[in-house]
């Protein structure tokens, strides 16, 4: 496979139920998505989005088709490895529609739990963590639990907690649905500035209109399949 | 690696103080239980103990004194003292009397003993005011908790009987307080009947010659004889039943105690099951609020592992802060018990390990919740 695709997915099939209860989801989806690419997905409500992305990210299993993350075939109408939790664990980061910070941990400890589960010593972790705080320039709330963070800032905070385990890719559901236009666009500005300076493939669930332009490619699922957009085109939604 | 269970707690200390703090409680009742257990085996052993007897000599078939009614002559405490190996014999009597107080009449356990003898069951450490029996009538020794005086006058049978000593902890294995009467005063209240009864007994032929009975006749035994032997040939030679201190002990821990150690063992553990389905239920609900957390950690890839542990670590932090507490509370509290309560340390040990296993059996409930958690939970609304 090419060394520049971070994921690539072939004939992919999602179906729900059985025999007259048989709901078709995704059908036949074929596509290739570049490091450092920044792919906005989307769709109806209920068209197979999330579906989709979870099927991308390990968590639901397809029925047919084949997955590729980076090198490795993870999925060819079964899953490759025993352990998918290991392949989110050292490949995939994900940032949800809220941030979803663990509560009782600070913020240090969130990003670094788990680069530290991936056996990365906790000094290194916390190194890591402070550069990508300072990074995403929010490294003075360190030591501030989530609930004393503005609902920008906890969004960077799990944008450092995804990018903390050195992933391929990212998977985002939603990042900037709770967040007013010029907080989600700022959030998008540093998916895209991720993206290109680390190399990283992301995939971004969004109904937001105001992120499209920010983004490579639109990714729509119609008709069960997969059609592509540019992102400068019009009336895409 | 990040202490998720400490750090949790620490999230929510208060509520987690207050909720071991509510099994603690609990807990503290299953010491007190045990120490209400411990309590009547220590009531039980007072007398036997202070009496400092090795042979009981009873009535022959019966489990005398204190278990069943026992009556042997008074003059068989001579036979026994001239038995090979016997240091000292002397006779008793034990029994139930009430005695009239101003207040309300108080039901005590009284011992009557040769004032003259060579064994004496008042056990001068315990005795707080006042002296031991001097004279052969109409003195009584009696417990604190009976609320005489010195100098009272308590009216008994006929007579009235003056309090010359008083006691501290003494009470029979019945959970009664015990008072003190020579031999002479307690054959007459057991056994001499009225006038009028002595009377009408004569003009049927019966003679009245049961005064001289008494309940048990106790002794020791020289050095160098074995208690065992000595007591064998009593039983062979004299017809009677024949305990030593040991068997005593047994019979009343053992017997009397019996059922109510049962009771008492039974209450115990209803109420570890009780906390253990408690903990089990707090665990339970402490996993569901944390539920949206659970799936993000899975849905990160954090291992189950990593989250059991959690899981059951505050299991275990949960069962030993309410240890702790439920041993503050049972300390606080047993001294205000009407009966004695003892908490003995081996049995705080032991309610721990059963706390540690009760907890790790309740964070299966909590662990059963981890693993059914569905990752995808965690994306979308």
């Amino acid at each position: 496979m090419n060394q520049q695709i971070a994921i690539k997915v072939k004939n992919l099939v999602k179906n729900f139920g059985k025999d007259e209860n048989l709901v078709k989801v995704i059908e036949n989806a074929s596509f290739e998505i570049k490091k450092g690419e920044v792919v906005a997905l989307i769709a109806p409500s209920g068209a197979g989005k999330t579906t989709l992305l979870m099927m991308i990210g390990c968590v639901i299993e397809p029925t047919s088709g084949e997955i590729w993350l980076g090198e490795d075939m993870v999925y060819k109408d079964k899953w490759m490895a025993k352990d998918t939790r290991r392949i989110r664990r050292e490949k995939i980061g994900f940032i949800f529609q809220a941030h979803y910070l663990i509560p009782f941990l600070n913020v240090l400890e969130n990003i670094t739990l788990l680069p530290q589960a991936n056996k990365v010593s906790e000094k290194d972790a916390q190194k890591k963590a402070m550069e990508l705080l300072k990074y995403l320039e929010i490294d003075d709330k360190a030591y501030n639990m989530s609930s004393q963070l503005s609902g920008g800032q906890n969004q960077r905070v799990a944008i450092a907690r995804a990018l903390a385990n050195n992933p391929e890719i990212i998977l985002a559901d939603e990042p900037t649905a709770a967040l007013d236009g010029e907080r989600a666009v700022s959030v998008i500005k540093m998916l895209k500035k991720i993206a290109s300076e680390q190399n990283v493939a992301i995939i971004t669930v969004t109904h937001d209109e105001r992120i499209l332009p920010y983004c490579d490619r639109i990714m729509k699922i119609q008709n069960r399949g997969i059609v592509f957009h540019d992102s400068d085109e019009k009336q895409i939604l | 690696m990040i202490n998720l269970a400490a750090r949790d707690i620490e999230h929510t200390l208060g509520k987690f103080i207050v909720t071991a703090m509510g099994v603690g409680m609990l807990l503290g009742i299953v010491l007190i239980m045990i120490g209400v257990y411990r309590g009547m085996v220590a009531e039980a052993e007072i007398l036997l103990n202070d009496i400092n007897a090795d042979l009981w000599i009873v009535q022959e078939n019966t489990m005398g004194p204190f278990a069943e009614s026992s009556r042997v002559h008074e003059d068989l405490k001579n036979i026994i003292f001239v038995v090979d190996g016997i240091d000292k014999s002397e006779a008793m009597t034990f029994q139930n009397i009430q005695l009239p107080h101003e207040i309300k009449p108080v039901r005590v356990f009284a011992v009557g003993y040769d004032v003259y003898g060579t064994i004496n069951p008042i056990n001068k450490d315990r005795l707080i005011a006042g002296r031991v029996l001097k004279t052969n009538h109409y003195e009584i020794v009696v417990t604190d908790k009976t609320g005489f005086k010195l100098e009272d006058k308590i009216k008994l049978g006929r007579n009235f009987y003056t309090v010359v000593g008083i006691t501290r902890n003494t009470v029979s294995s019945g959970g009664d307080p015990l008072v003190y009467i020579s031999l002479k005063d307690a054959q007459e209240l057991q056994f001499l009947y009225s006038n009028k009864e002595i009377h009408n007994n004569e003009a049927r032929g019966v003679k009245n010659s049961e005064s001289l009975m008494v309940n048990t006749v106790l002794a020791t035994i020289k050095d160098g004889y074995d208690v065992n032997e000595v007591a064998q040939s009593i039983r062979k030679w004299q017809h009677k039943n024949v305990y030593t201190a040991q068997q005593q002990k047994d019979i009343l821990t053992k017997n009397l105690i019996e059922k109510s150690s049962k009771q008492i063992g039974l209450f115990t553990a209803i109420l570890v099951v009780v906390s253990t389905i408690i903990i089990a239920l707090i665990i339970y609900t402490m996993t569901l609020e944390k539920m949206k957390e659970i799936a993000i950690m899975k849905l990160m890839g954090l291992p189950n592992s990593l989250i059991i542990n959690m899981i059951i670590k505050e299991t275990l932090l949960l069962g030993i802060f309410a240890f702790i507490f439920g041993n503050i509370f049972s300390h606080f509290t047993y001294d205000k018990f009407p009966k004695l309560v003892v908490l003995e340390i081996p049995d705080a040990w032991t309610l721990f390990g059963v706390i540690i296993v009760a907890s790790i059996l309740a964070s299966f409930v909590g662990v059963k919740k981890v693993i059914s958690a569905d990752p995808a939970q965690a994306i979308g609304g």
